[in-house]
């Protein structure tokens, strides 16, 4: 009887990641008239430089995370039971505005004319490094939008919680005698940390690092709005090769099939450096 | 061997949430002594043993070791060991690591951290289980690398708080040995806290018998089993039958409508007190022979003896014999002046 009652899910799966999988691979082998082909594969060769920035910029914005995000969790997890909830209301609060919206609001933030040049230039920074550093070409404003950093604050802002709260979720989960025989044993508070709670939390860690890594690698939004799109993504190239006007679906998969394999390749990684502790840091594969 | 105070509790008090937990404990344990907590669930045993430990402070009072004062000394500085009452081993590090963590924080050398773990694995019988993951341990073994991984410290002193807890009534009884032989081996002073009366009379040489959060007797197993202070003590060691008597004057007493001679004196004239005869030593005989006559109701065999439960007019009384008798027969109950102990009634007791 349980056995029909998982039917649905099956076709569920079959037609909303099975099916599209098999379309991604069809288009990605075939050519315009519908014949077997590798060159889609051999002209993304050109765009390396594309896939390297992708990287580099989703990987600089995961350290970012992980950076912010283990302290922040860390300090959630210490904090009385009845806050702890309270938090993580804050923290949870930016995602139920719109995906779009929230991107849009760094723009007029980040923009020329935007709220922190304006700020810079009433309160009289701007005129200040002027004098101090170029005097002889004076700016405006601070180059902040359309730059990668811009793009990397844009994805630390919306990838953020996917850190903290998988390793929020493991570190209040820490049997609290564990501390305590830790203590026991010699362990002053900054040893009980490395030795117990940090190896303890990896796979809170792998899990963080994954749930921010995977959306931001494959961002369109974000580079187009924050990073002006003069520097594209992989997310903005397949992009283009559907909706824009380099239309090339078949390229498109192609892409979108490589990129699979990559993300695949660096959790596959990512995974061997967890090797013996957590188990369920493999849940994510 | 020499036997100098090494722990001292003065006055602690504890309360939490304004609920007081421990009332007054005031206990002095002597160097390579085997102490026991004993008491029944909720008393306060636990958090005793947190606060030797380090890991709960005092409301009030204070922990001396050898003298010092130790209250305000985190629990990584004291040389004081413990065994968690559900272990606390590393899941992310095997039984060798688990072992060798607080070797490790010493910084020794790795030569000796495995010298050390190996003779340790070798003690507790686990020869072999170094690369094991901890979690694929039973529990028996579980403690076994509990055990290690605080004996392994050479600490002054060993908290043990319910080891044995989860184990099988054999497996306990052979861990009560071991436990016993390696404290004596190795000088160590255990405190041990357990609710289990039989397991602390056959390992200690001290009982401490709380209530409450309050002591309600500290001595020898042998002094405690003989010779309990209130009915409390009496009916916890062993059970125990408890009665509402009058000591009428010195040597007698008056209890289920009778007087009875006793040996106890000084308890004034018309006391209220308690009366606490042992199941073994009431004597069955003919109904005429003894001043008090009941009715069989029901009869249990445990092994050695025959435990009955016979009804008087005014009270139940649990019997232990070695000769059976038949449900619905009259017997007569007899208690030689004795064994019929004489006690204060106290509010603890109730
Ligand atoms: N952290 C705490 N916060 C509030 N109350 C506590 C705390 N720890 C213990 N208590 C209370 O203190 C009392 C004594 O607890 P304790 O753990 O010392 O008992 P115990 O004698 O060890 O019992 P057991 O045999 O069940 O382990 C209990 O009523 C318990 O509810
Ligand atoms: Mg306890």
């Amino acid at each position: 009887m349980k056995k029909y009652m998982a039917y649905p899910y099956g076709v569920w799966m079959l037609i909303f990641i099975i099916a599209p999988i098999l379309l991604v691979v069809y288009y990605a082998f075939t050519d315009k008239s519908g014949a077997l082909t590798l060159g889609n594969f051999t002209s993304m060769l050109s765009y390396t430089s594309i896939f390297g920035r992708s990287f580099l910029l989703a990987f600089a914005a995961t350290v970012v995370c992980l950076l912010l995000g283990y302290p922040l969790a860390y300090i959630m997890s210490k904090q009385p039971p009845r806050w702890q909830n309270f938090y993580m209301m804050l923290i949870m609060l930016p995602m139920w505005m719109n995906f779009l919206l929230r991107t849009y609001a760094w723009m007029s933030i980040l923009e020329n004319n935007g709220f922190i040049n304006q700020f810079l230039q009433n309160i009289g920074v701007i005129r200040l490094l002027n004098t101090l550093l170029r005097p002889e070409a004076p700016i405006e404003y601070l180059p902040l939008i359309n730059t990668g950093g811009a793009v990397v604050l844009g994805m630390v802002y919306n990838f953020l919680p996917f850190m903290v709260l998988p390793i929020y979720n493991v570190l209040i989960k820490i049997d609290k005698k564990l501390i305590e025989a830790a203590q026991d044993l010699g362990a002053p508070s900054g040893a009980v940390f490395r030795k117990v709670i940090f190896p303890l939390s990896m796979p809170g860690v792998i899990a963080g690092i994954t749930m921010v890594f995977v959306p931001a690698v494959s961002t369109f939004v974000i580079s187009k709005t924050l990073g002006g799109g003069k520097e594209m993504l992989i997310g903005d190239l397949i992009d283009l090769q559907f909706m824009g006007n380099a239309y090339n679906p078949q390229l498109g998969s192609a892409i979108a099939l490589v990129m699979m394999a990559l993300v695949f390749l660096c959790m596959l990684i990512m995974n061997r450096f967890d090797d013996g502790s957590g188990e369920e840091g493999g849940l994510l594969l | 061997m020499e036997k100098k105070c090494l722990i001292e509790l003065k006055c602690i008090e504890k309360e939490f949430d304004g609920e007081q937990v421990l009332k007054g404990i005031s206990l002095s344990i002597r160097n390579r002594e085997f102490v026991t907590l004993l008491g029944p669930s909720g008393c306060g045993k636990t958090t005793t043993l947190r606060i030797i430990g380090g890991f709960e402070s005092p409301t009030s009072g204070d922990v001396l070791f050898e003298g010092r004062r130790l209250n305000d000394i985190p629990p990584y500085k004291r040389e004081i060991n413990t065994v968690f009452q559900r272990y606390a081993l590393f899941p992310h590090l095997d039984v060798a690591e688990n072992i060798a963590f607080g070797l490790r924080l010493r910084k020794l050398g790795e030569q000796e951290i495995q010298t050390k773990v190996r003779t340790m694995l070798e003690l507790v019988g686990l020869r072999g289980f170094e690369r094991r993951k901890v979690t694929s341990l039973s529990g028996g073994q579980q403690q076994r690398v509990a055990i290690a991984r605080a004996l392994v410290m050479q600490p002054r002193v060993l908290l043990l708080d319910e080891p044995l807890g989860a184990l099988d009534l054999k497996l306990r009884k052979d861990m009560q040995l071991e436990l016993k032989k390696i404290q004596q081996s190795t000088g160590i002073t255990f405190i041990y806290v357990t609710h289990d009366q039989e397991e602390a009379l056959t390992m200690s040489d001290t009982v401490v018998v709380m209530n409450h959060g309050i002591i309600q007797q500290i001595g020898s197993p042998t002094d405690i089993y003989n010779e309990p202070v209130n009915a409390f003590v009496a009916d916890f060691i062993g059970e125990s039958n408890i009665l509402d008597g009058v000591m009428v004057r010195d040597e007698l007493v008056r209890f289920c409508g009778r007087s009875f001679e006793c040996v106890d004196k000084g308890f004034g004239e018309q006391t209220p007190v308690d009366v606490v005869i042992r199941p073994e030593d009431i004597k069955l005989t003919f109904p005429g022979d003894a001043l008090l006559q009941g009715v069989v109701e029901s009869i249990v065999f445990k092994g050695v003896h025959y435990e009955m439960m016979i009804r008087t007019e005014h009270f139940t009384f649990m019997v232990h014999s070695t000769l059976a008798e038949p449900v619905g027969k009259t017997v007569g109950l007899s208690v030689v002046p004795f064994h019929i102990h004489i006690m204060h009634k106290t509010e603890a007791a109730q």
